[in-house]
């Protein structure tokens, strides 16, 4: 089956004033997948979303998504947004919002919506003027999903969510892109986007800097090996490995920081006494934060 | 209609409480007409007065005051009837867009699918209702509280209409000017100001300049002239004052839509 594409950006580029907000983007999500859209605080992300829901017009380039516009109806029909901050008018309960964006849709299916709210332990009945951010939260993400959108645009979801929500909220993801649903997800941490995301693009001061598999992220991250060795600690043997980053030394461990492949770390030790290999998970955060300083990884 | 459904819901309180008020102010107002009945030295006392400050009270050459027309026209709807109806409007008409794009309401609600033709048409919609609604209460308060106490004795019903229907028309066209620019600038502030800004200019320049003054031309392109000109209640209904409004108001209304769908939402 031909890939799809479900969002298509070309050139897309948005200017307020003398901000560059964003800069020729370029951009393609196909349908099915997790698309992680990561960077720092006013990089652009959320102007992105904006401009894909034609919130704002771009002042070059242009965007598609379902292979229409974002300002057609029809395609908002079959989209789901879930904006960083969730405004409403404080005094309508969560019942009053659904029923309402229930209408414009046509429709909502009571019984999923109900499943929603239990999922989200959320009282239906409370103004949303009254409810904690945590609540505010879970009232975005259930309006977002209530329609059972092909394609969800959900700017930093997962803030200011417990542990117990975050999961409750990635089970839901997963269960929508099971029935083939793709998610655009905005946020400004990685490991918001590591456990659901296939692919990852990351954007600096409104530029796309890279699309990278999250595989092929994670090869590229630095990974920290610990052997501990019968005889003494030399670091003398690692050094010029190639790979190798850093050594320390202490106590019968050597402690190696390694980049990319640890093929040639593993050959090495061959020739030592190794009595135990502790590794440590690979460190994302620090691939991701090379890209976000710009330093060319 | 869904978005304008749930202004109309959204507005109900207030709403109540603004025709509560209205039907307050007429209950007072028919109130206090037998004790100015027949006191022939009051319109007298009127007569002598400069002729700006007459019209500032409403006062109608050859209608006297203590006649029911001239009463209800100088203490109802030369001043307080239309000035409560039209900050109602005004306000209605400025959060209509401006309002609900400052509070940032209004993105997720165009996240669904609606155009922003949609939703800006039916809000207007729905805050033209709620001034018909207003102005209805009104009527309908003057019809069943007049009687008891007279005051619409030589007042023919279409008269009476007549005076509504101007004070709506007055209502709208400023109703209208707050919404236009709610929806242009997206700021519920800049439309109260403008709107309200037009409204007190018009009605000093209709009030303040006498014909003698040179520039009283001026008072021909106030609203408030249209409306003011005529005492409808004794004269019957102008169509100056009911028609030039709605044609000033659907240009507003369109030219505001027109800049909103074209520009970038705050």
């Amino acid at each position: 089956m031909p890939s799809e594409s479900v969002i298509r950006t070309w050139g897309l580029t948005k200017h307020f004033g003398s901000v560059r907000a964003l800069e020729d983007l370029d951009l393609a999500v196909e349908r099915g997948e997790v698309f992680g859209y990561l960077g720092p605080n006013g990089a652009g992300k959320t102007t992105t979303i904006r401009l894909l829901l034609d919130f704002i017009r771009p002042t070059s380039g242009r965007a598609e998504l379902l292979g229409g516009s974002g300002a057609d109806p029809r395609v908002r029909a079959r989209v789901g947004y879930l904006p960083a901050d969730l405004h409403v008018d404080r005094r309508y309960t969560t019942t009053d919002l659904l029923d309402f964006y229930g209408r414009l849709r046509g429709g909502h299916d009571p019984r999923w919506v109900a499943t929603l709210l239990e999922r989200f332990d959320l009282d239906p009945t409370r103004p949303v003027g009254e409810l904690s951010t945590g609540n505010r939260r879970k009232v975005g993400i259930v309006q977002a999903v209530a329609h059972r959108p092909e394609l969800l645009l959900l700017d930093e979801p997962s803030s200011g969510l417990d542990p117990l929500l975050q999961h409750q909220f990635q089970l839901l993801i997963r269960e929508l892109v099971g029935e083939g649903a793709t998610v655009f997800l905005s946020s400004h941490v990685l490991p918001e986007v590591e456990v659901l995301a296939q692919r990852v693009a990351i954007l600096r001061a409104g530029r796309l800097v890279t699309v990278a598999g999250v595989q092929e992220l994670r090869r590229q991250a630095r990974q920290r090996i610990d052997l501990h060795l019968a005889g003494p600690a030399d670091p003398a043997a690692f050094l010029g490995v190639p790979g190798v980053v850093e050594v320390h030394a202490g106590d019968g461990t050597l402690q190696l920081v390694v980049e990319g492949s640890a093929d040639q770390v593993i050959k090495a030790a061959a020739r030592l006494e190794v009595v135990r290999v502790v590794t440590h998970e690979a460190d994302l955060e620090d691939v991701f934060l090379r890209y976000y300083q710009g330093e060319p990884a | 209609m869904i978005v304008a459904a749930r202004l109309l819901r959204d507005r109900r309180r207030s709403t109540l409480w603004w025709t509560g008020g209205l039907l307050g102010l007429v209950a007072f107002t028919v109130a206090f007409y037998p004790s100015i009945r027949g006191q022939a030295s009051f319109d007298q006392l009127v007569a002598d007065l400069p002729e700006g400050f007459r019209a500032m009270i409403g006062y109608q050459g050859g209608v006297p005051l203590t006649s029911p027309p001239g009463y209800l026209h100088a203490r109802l709807f030369a001043t307080l009837a239309p000035v409560v109806v039209l900050v109602f409007g005004i306000g209605a008409g400025a959060q209509a867009i401006g309002g609900g794009e400052d509070a940032g309401t209004l993105e997720p609600l165009l996240a669904n699918p609606v155009t922003r033709t949609r939703v800006a048409t039916e809000r207007y919609l729905a805050v033209v209702g709620l001034l018909l609604l207003l102005v209805a209460a009104l009527a309908v308060a003057l019809v069943v509280l007049g009687p008891p106490f007279g005051v619409l004795d030589g007042v023919a019903l279409n008269g009476l209409l007549g005076a509504c229907a101007g004070v709506f028309g007055i209502a709208l066209l400023h109703t209208s000017l707050a919404f236009a620019v709610g929806a242009a600038t997206g700021r519920r502030g800049p439309a109260v100001a403008v709107a309200t800004t037009v409204a007190v200019a018009g009605y000093l320049v209709q009030s303040l300049l006498t014909l003698t003054d040179a520039m009283a031309p001026l008072r021909a392109v106030t609203p408030w002239h249209w409306y003011l000109d005529h005492n409808m209640l004794a004269e019957g209904p102008s169509a100056a004052a009911i028609i030039l409004p709605v044609l000033v108001s659907l240009p507003l209304f369109l030219a505001g839509v027109a800049v909103f769908r074209r520009r970038d939402l705050h």
